[in-house]
């Protein structure tokens, strides 16, 4: 179980990497880096100049950057897999009593072989954007998974850690309102992401503020919910940093992570606004969100195992 | 709970976030310049008229329409003229299905380049047709267009003459400069001279 505990952590670590490096590979436009799935210009190793292209393809659709930022999400992700599949294995050794933790880790690995798969379909596509987008979401689902096994095995191993804590009362629904606006701001979130790349077609270096007048509706809905949603997420954050007594270390770390989180994420959208959308800003933008999905989970979680002591 | 582990975590946190978010900027930056399709101009190539090896002028007049690779060598040179010869071979190789692409070799060695050695370098450098052509011009003329046309160094000729292929396009503008002696510069300018011709 402990092992079990520690390859889950490290699994949900790991794929926080990768989901940064997968938005890497989004925000530089790397994504047809390699134009062919899974070998890049015919090699398991991308070419390192253009006399190993195979005689079929056209050197100049050749981009060494571009192929080694695609790949790297490749081999990472590779990675993240074994791992993820070593959790299953270990879930279904330690834990094949315990439904709500073997049920998950099995879930997270056939979806991570189906996340590799569905990879191939996004370059396969050209990047159309709904399989980009479903790309990007089940990488959320699995991390949400990842959390969820890392928890859960943890509360098996200490089951009692939480009896003492109290936290405030309706916290729960308050919690659940987050992550429910956070979805939905997540998926707002990738509509406007298609409509910048729409905009930005054929002018590569047109980067500046004016762009962001020009995303109508779904930009209006997507500040609006912002601010709300930071408003919220701090709103529960400092309750529970406030309301609470003898709270865990892990939540109390958690419901800092959350405000800091909420912090961020505001200032990066701040910036996404003045300066123009830069890459940079798009990429950490999103990758606290998924830090968000993933902290609003483990707080949800905790106080769920603190309330089977309250009654 | 341990408010020094919240800290020291939060703090390791911050620096995993900055480091990464600094890689991921050198990414983002490296991977927009790599995109970059248009090539810079770097200026206009003089009007020149030279000789090449079988007694023709041979000048911008000719280069005009064509995608032009220049650069300057001489024949008894043991150092850098071999390894750009190779590279050289090789762009003739490449381009042997596309005579729209030219390469040019100017002499800056011209008391002993005379048009019969240059002649002889060519088929020893198993050069069979005009798509790559040896020029010879008065020692001054090669200076002034080394140096105020291409802006490439051509101090104590003929040792110091540059090592770079410059890279002309069909209307006689400068488009790049490569280094002969980096192979990944050699399949960038192959690249760049399909974009070129693309165009």
């Amino acid at each position: 179980m402990k092992h079990l505990q520690r390859f889950a952590i490290i699994s949900t670590l790991a794929t926080y990497f990768l989901i940064f490096v997968g938005g890497l590979v989004r925000v530089s436009g790397a994504g047809l880096g390699c134009p062919d799935w899974p070998k890049c210009f015919g090699r398991w190793i991308p070419p390192t100049n253009i006399s190993q292209l195979p005689a079929d393809m056209d050197p100049s659709m050749f981009n060494f950057t571009l192929a080694w930022i695609e790949y790297t999400n490749r081999l990472v992700g590779m990675t993240v897999g074994l791992l993820i599949l070593t959790t299953a294995i270990l879930a279904l050794v330690h834990a094949r009593n315990i439904l709500k933790i073997w049920l998950p880790s099995v879930i997270a690995a056939l979806l991570v072989a189906y996340q590799g798969w569905q990879g191939g379909q996004v370059v396969a596509t050209e990047l159309e954007p709904i399989v980009v987008s479903a790309h990007m979401g089940i990488a959320l689902i699995i991390v949400t998974l990842l959390v969820y096994i890392a928890q859960q095995s943890y509360y098996v191993r200490h089951p009692k850690v939480e009896a003492k804590a109290e936290y405030p009362a309706k916290i729960k629904g308050w919690l659940i309102a987050v992550w429910i606006t956070s979805i939905v701001q997540i998926v707002l979130g990738t509509q406007l992401r298609s409509t910048i790349e729409i905009l930005s077609e054929g002018r590569p270096f047109a980067v500046d503020s004016s762009w962001v007048a020009n995303l109508g509706i779904v930009n209006h809905t997507h500040q609006a919910i912002g601010v709300l949603l930071i408003g919220l997420g701090l709103h529960v954050g400092i309750k529970i940093l406030l309301r609470s007594k003898n709270s865990t270390s892990l939540v109390f770390q958690s419901a800092i992570a959350l405000v800091a989180l909420m912090g961020l994420q505001a200032i990066s959208a701040a910036s996404l606004i003045m300066f123009g959308m830069p890459s940079i800003m798009r990429l950490v933008h999103l990758w606290i969100a998924s830090g968000i999905i993933g902290v609003l989970l483990l707080l949800f979680s905790a106080v769920n195992q603190q309330r089977k002591f309250a009654k | 709970m341990s408010k020094n582990k919240t800290s020291s975590a939060i703090v390791i946190g911050m620096g995993v976030f900055v480091v990464m978010a600094l890689i991921a900027m050198l990414v983002i930056f490296q991977a927009q310049r790599s995109k970059k399709v248009e090539l810079d101009i770097y200026g206009q190539v003089p009007q020149f008229t030279f000789t090449e090896r079988q007694n023709e002028p041979f000048g911008t007049d000719q280069m005009m329409g064509e995608i032009n690779v220049v650069d300057f060598i001489f024949t008894r040179c043991q150092g850098a003229c071999p390894v750009m010869a190779t590279k050289m071979q090789r762009l003739y190789a490449e381009f042997s299905e596309n005579p729209g692409v030219r390469l040019v070799s100017i002499s800056v060695d011209p008391a002993h380049d005379t048009l019969e050695v240059l002649q002889q370098y060519a088929i020893d450098h198993g050069v069979t047709d005009q798509r790559w052509v040896f020029l010879h011009a008065p020692i001054e003329d090669v200076v002034t267009l080394s140096e105020k046309g291409f802006m490439l160094p051509a101090d104590n000729l003929p040792m110091g003459h540059s090592s770079k292929f410059a890279l002309v396009d069909a209307m006689g503008q400068i488009r790049g400069y490569y280094d002969s002696f980096d192979d990944t510069e050699v399949d960038q300018l192959i690249i760049d001279i399909k974009r070129l011709r693309g165009q």
